[in-house]
């Protein structure tokens, strides 16, 4: 009985480990396919149904070969990505990391309140900002320039909300003995606040790349100049056009955020502690 | 200098960088858009423009899609994420392989992944073959109320993982003490997970839910890069709305159904506060 039970409990987990890592799987083992095989995938008129197979029948690098050689706008695009998610990405976890300490441990006066609006603030969606800052952008004169996507998107509630709650994890009693041997607020967050919220800082970085690495309104409303367009937007347009290469788009583009994800995997699974608790 | 007010000048230094851009870029605009948004062509309409907005069919349909997408999505995720968090947990030993498969699904682009979702989800894709060869009807995924489906399967798979591991970090922070002495006390598993681990992870979910209310407003960029600008009735979220009136340049109505929206997301976000402020008091 109890044995039947774990069985089945390890066939639910690798069931759900399949689940969540099929369309990778499905992504490389396409991106190794000759083109005709690909376009008789992508081929919906012919109405047969898609069977889904993840051995190619032929091995080929044929469509690598065409992203990196023959169609240089795709590495073109790519470095628009590039461009726009670095900057981003490090500024965000510089002030994210300097405003939650400043919420979680440090007390000053509304200091409450000051948070709600933040909150209110950065959490409102695209949607609603898109508008009011395109009529900033434009008054600041940085309309169709990698400026307007990069500056706006430096600020969000998701990072001050997360390592605030890393923050909060840490005893006041480490920050207070700091303080009576008389360091300085800034060593008390380069020194003991920093290395102790690793987890947050990386998963922080990643979530962050990855949303901006997948941007796709912003470019598209404050850039007019189409040859700035991140990857992000043209994969949606090179499934019309030019199926062959698409899994291996696809595959390029997700390699630098899964090199994030691998190098940083340990802090991640533990964001809210700074010890290996889970 | 007074150590507490030596406590605030430095909190107001570290909080510096971000209150510039937070003003630049939030606050400024605010106030321009609530301006624009009481008038028309330069003539000064007053709340008009927001009168328009609720008789124009598709700023309604925009309205209802958006609500219809986040009072599901979000409550489906949430226990979704914590029945499979609790299920990890009850391994004594699990390879930290489990784990990291869990978040490659927020690894991955969007972008990337469309063709997957054609091949799985179009009329000929996988999904209706494998509903064909056990009987079924075929769905027209692309082009029926089971687009929003769609899109609610793709938004719970991809942040799954995510918040199973918040809920994770959350659960191991409940002292083992707790569980075992309710165990001793006869409780089942059932009683153990409602009274035991539930009220103690109020603060996680919490921070889950503000979490995933951030993530479901980006769900347009699946819709966008799944149906393009003008995806089907069942799908046309705000952010469509807001898009294809950029292409008008009406920037009197945009300001409004901005002003609109920020409405609503206050009005639950002062709501989710005074709970956790309730929440915290209590502790």
């Amino acid at each position: 009985m109890k044995k039947t039970k774990s069985v089945l409990k390890y066939i639910l987990l690798v069931l759900l480990t399949v689940i969540f890592l099929f369309p990778l799987i499905y992504m490389l083992a396409s991106s190794f396919m000759q083109s005709s095989e690909i376009e008789n995938i992508l081929n919906f008129s012919n109405e047969t149904f898609k069977s889904v197979d993840l051995i190619p029948n032929m091995f080929s690098l044929e469509q690598f070969y065409k992203v990196f050689f023959r169609r240089p706008e795709y590495l073109l695009k790519f470095w628009n990505s590039v461009i726009i998610t670095f900057p981003t990405v490090i500024m965000q976890v510089v002030f994210s990391s300097l405003a939650a300490f400043a919420f979680a441990k440090l007390k000053f006066p509304f200091r409450d309140k000051l948070f709600f609006i933040y909150i209110v603030l950065l959490i409102l969606p695209l949607q609603v900002t898109l508008v009011p800052n395109y009529i900033v952008l434009d008054k600041l004169n940085i309309l169709n320039s990698f400026m307007s996507v990069i500056l706006p998107g430096t600020f969000s509630a998701f990072g001050i909300c997360l390592l605030r709650q890393s923050i909060k994890y840490i005893s006041y009693s480490s920050i207070e003995a700091a303080r009576i041997d008389g360091a300085s607020y800034l060593k008390i967050f380069t020194r003991i606040i920093v290395p102790q919220i690793k987890g947050g800082l990386v998963t922080l970085t990643l979530l962050t790349f990855i949303d901006s690495w997948s941007a796709v309104e912003q470019p598209m409303i404050y850039f007019s100049d189409k040859g700035m367009y991140p990857l992000s937007i043209t994969l949606a347009d090179i499934a019309d056009s030019d199926y062959g290469v698409i899994f291996a788009c696809g595959v390029m583009f997700m390699i630098p955020p899964l090199l994030i994800y691998l190098y940083g995997e340990n802090d991640i699974r533990s964001p809210f502690t700074s010890s290996d608790k889970l | 200098m007074t150590y507490k007010s030596k406590e605030s000048i430095v909190a107001i230094l570290f909080l510096l960088p971000s209150f510039i851009g937070v003003t630049v870029f939030y606050i400024i605009p605010y106030i321009i858009c609530f301006i624009e948004s009481l008038f028309t062509g330069g003539q000064f309409v007053g709340l008009g423009n927001y009168i328009d907005l609720f008789s124009n069919y598709s700023f309604t349909l925009a309205l209802k899609n958006t609500a219809i997408f986040t009072l599901t999505a979000i409550p489906l995720l949430m226990v979704i994420s914590f029945l499979i968090a609790l299920f990890l947990n009850s391994f004594k030993k699990l390879s930290s392989f489990f784990r990291s498969a869990l978040l490659i699904p927020v690894v991955i682009p969007v972008a990337s992944l469309i063709v997957v979702w054609q091949v799985f989800f179009e009329d000929y894709g996988a999904v209706n073959g494998l509903l064909n060869v056990v009987g079924l009807e075929s769905i027209e995924f692309f082009n029926s109320p089971f687009s929003m489906v769609m899109i609610i399967i793709i938004f719970v798979w991809k942040y799954c993982g995510f918040c199973v591991i918040l809920f994770t970090a959350g659960l191991a922070n409940i002292p083992d003490a707790y569980v075992e002495s309710a165990r001793l006390d006869g409780a089942n598993a059932f009683t153990i997970v409602t009274r035991i681990k539930i009220p103690n992870i109020v603060p996680t979910i919490f921070f889950v839910f503000l979490m995933e209310l951030i993530y479901s407003f980006k769900i347009y960029r699946e819709v966008f890069a799944l149906f393009g600008d003008y995806p089907n009735e069942h799908v046309y979220f705000m952010q469509n709305f807001v898009n294809n009136n950029y292409y008008n340049l009406n920037y009197p109505r945009l300001s409004a159904a901005s002003i609109i929206l920020s409405v609503f997301i206050i009005a639950i976000l002062l709501v989710f506060f005074k709970f956790e402020r309730k929440r915290s008091h209590l502790e």
